[in-house]
């Protein structure tokens, strides 16, 4: 308290013994030195080597940047965490520096500090950043990228396509080109929760010998009620009937069509159409025990193929059938929607016929973060609600 | 009385660069960390709970 008391005691004067040129010229220097040391450690906390000093950023997410193409690229040009996380204007930028000290807290608690504890919070910290992104319309994106300085001539049409009305919309970069530096949430990635619902329920579901039921997702079908012995895999939302029941198997009839050319591995839910039903192996497809030829040589007037209808009867596991495609179908024309309108006003699905949308989805399903078995269904979807099935359309 | 002005004389020189050198390296450096850590913070927790997070050009 003394101390206090006399400090305050001889600053509340005027100097005696200290020159007003002295005070003057000692402030100065001191007020560059202090500016001097703010900016680099401003500077200094915006630098890669001080992000993956952390572990957390050092074994995740720096890692994964190394495989993408803000790493290295035929320009030679690089983005940092910074550029991309650190907002570039002062206010805000001030305001992430101190919103950093929850990771500083996270640091010193643990709370990412296994991977998967880092999986497991992914998805919670990319909507954060998704988020930030959406609100600035990519403002650190576009610190490098302009709309203004693309030249539709050089880019490839398929981008063109995108690019043009995107820049039209000023379109947030973030809406479409999630996951580009580091790898998208799982939940994304694999697994769409509405299609894991269908699959929760079909395992209520009870089969009765004789009846059609329909795939819920892709099913491995085998040879023997041991389930040991591959024959190939049943795609999603196919249609079969239950012929067998033992144990936890089933023994599923696939009525189908093939290709009489080759080895007709891959069955289609249709004459002349290549919508997949199923792919057997190689010596499964030729094993004429077990494929029972209903038709055969019948010409499809388009390509000159000969089709043949066949019965084939595989085991399965139980419980992942259900007794109509209805809500398979809304699950898919659901994400179809969802995942197409990010960019572009999707086409009705009766807008193509069967065999015309195999090619145009897999130009597009790049685009978004649908997984396999998602692409398959909505795939699938499209096919039979094209204009091959579609009533009344073109 | 001028042995006790000299001496104090000597003291008060001592103090005043003590005095004048804290303040300028010491206190006005960390009161103008705490201030524009303290406007950061005002400003996250503003985003946090009213504005939003930063926006296009704000």
């Amino acid at each position: 308290m003394k101390i206090i008391a006399t400090l305050w005691n001889t600053l509340k004067k005027p100097p005696v013994h200290i020159s007003l040129g002295v005070i003057i010229i000692v402030s100065f220097v001191a007020g560059i030195v202090f500016w001097g040391g703010f900016n680099t450690a401003m500077e200094y906390t915006n630098t890669e080597e001080f992000c993956v000093s952390c572990h957390e950023m050092e074994d995740n997410v720096y890692q994964e940047l190394q495989t993408t193409v803000h790493w290295s690229n035929r320009t030679g040009v690089r983005a940092i965490c910074s550029d991309c996380h650190v907002p570039h204007n002062w206010t805000s930028k001030i305001a992430r520096k101190m919103q950093a000290s929850k990771e500083v807290w996270g640091a010193i608690f643990g709370t990412i500090d296994t991977p998967e504890k880092f999986e497991a919070k992914r998805l919670e910290l990319a909507q954060h950043e998704w988020a930030r992104f959406k609100a600035n319309g990519s403002l650190e994106c576009r610190s490098c990228h302009d709309y203004n300085s693309m030249d539709w001539d050089k880019m490839s049409d398929e981008a063109r396509r995108f690019m043009e009305p995107a820049a039209e919309r000023d379109q947030s970069c973030i809406d479409c080109h999630k996951g580009i530096a580091h790898k998208l949430p799982e939940q994304m990635g694999s697994e769409d929760p509405m299609l894991a619902r269908l699959v929760r329920e079909a395992t209520s579901v009870s089969l009765d010998e004789g009846q059609r039921y329909y795939s819920a997702k892709s099913v491995d079908l085998f040879t023997d009620p041991e389930l040991t012995q591959r024959a190939g895999v049943l795609q999603v939302a196919t249609g079969v009937n239950i012929v067998d029941t033992q144990g936890d198997s089933v023994k599923l009839e696939i009525p189908a069509w093939r290709k009489e050319k080759g080895f007709g591995r891959v069955l289609y839910e249709d004459f002349g159409q290549n919508i997949g039903s199923a792919v057997l192996n190689k010596d499964i497809a030729q094993d004429d025990a077990l494929i029972e030829v209903q038709e055969t040589d019948v010409v499809d007037e388009m390509t000159g193929l000969p089709w043949g209808r066949v019965n084939v009867a595989l085991w399965a596991e139980k419980g992942v059938y259900l007794e109509n495609r209805e809500a398979l179908w809304e699950t898919a024309g659901q994400t179809y929607r969802d995942a197409c309108s990010v960019c572009h006003t999707e086409p009705a699905p009766e807008h193509f016929d069967a065999n015309t949308w195999p090619a145009m989805f897999s130009g597009m399903v790049g685009f978004t973060n649908m997984s396999a078995g998602t692409q398959e269904l909505v795939l699938k979807y499209l096919q039979m609600h094209s204009s091959d099935y579609a009533e009344g359309a073109h | 009385m001028a042995e006790v002005k000299n001496e104090s004389r000597a003291g008060g020189k001592r103090r005043e660069w003590l005095a004048f050198l804290f303040v300028t390296a010491v206190v006005v450096p960390l009161l103008t960390i705490a201030v524009v850590g303290g406007y950061g913070f005002v400003v996250w927790m503003l985003q946090v709970f009213v504005l939003g997070p930063p926006g296009h050009g704000g």
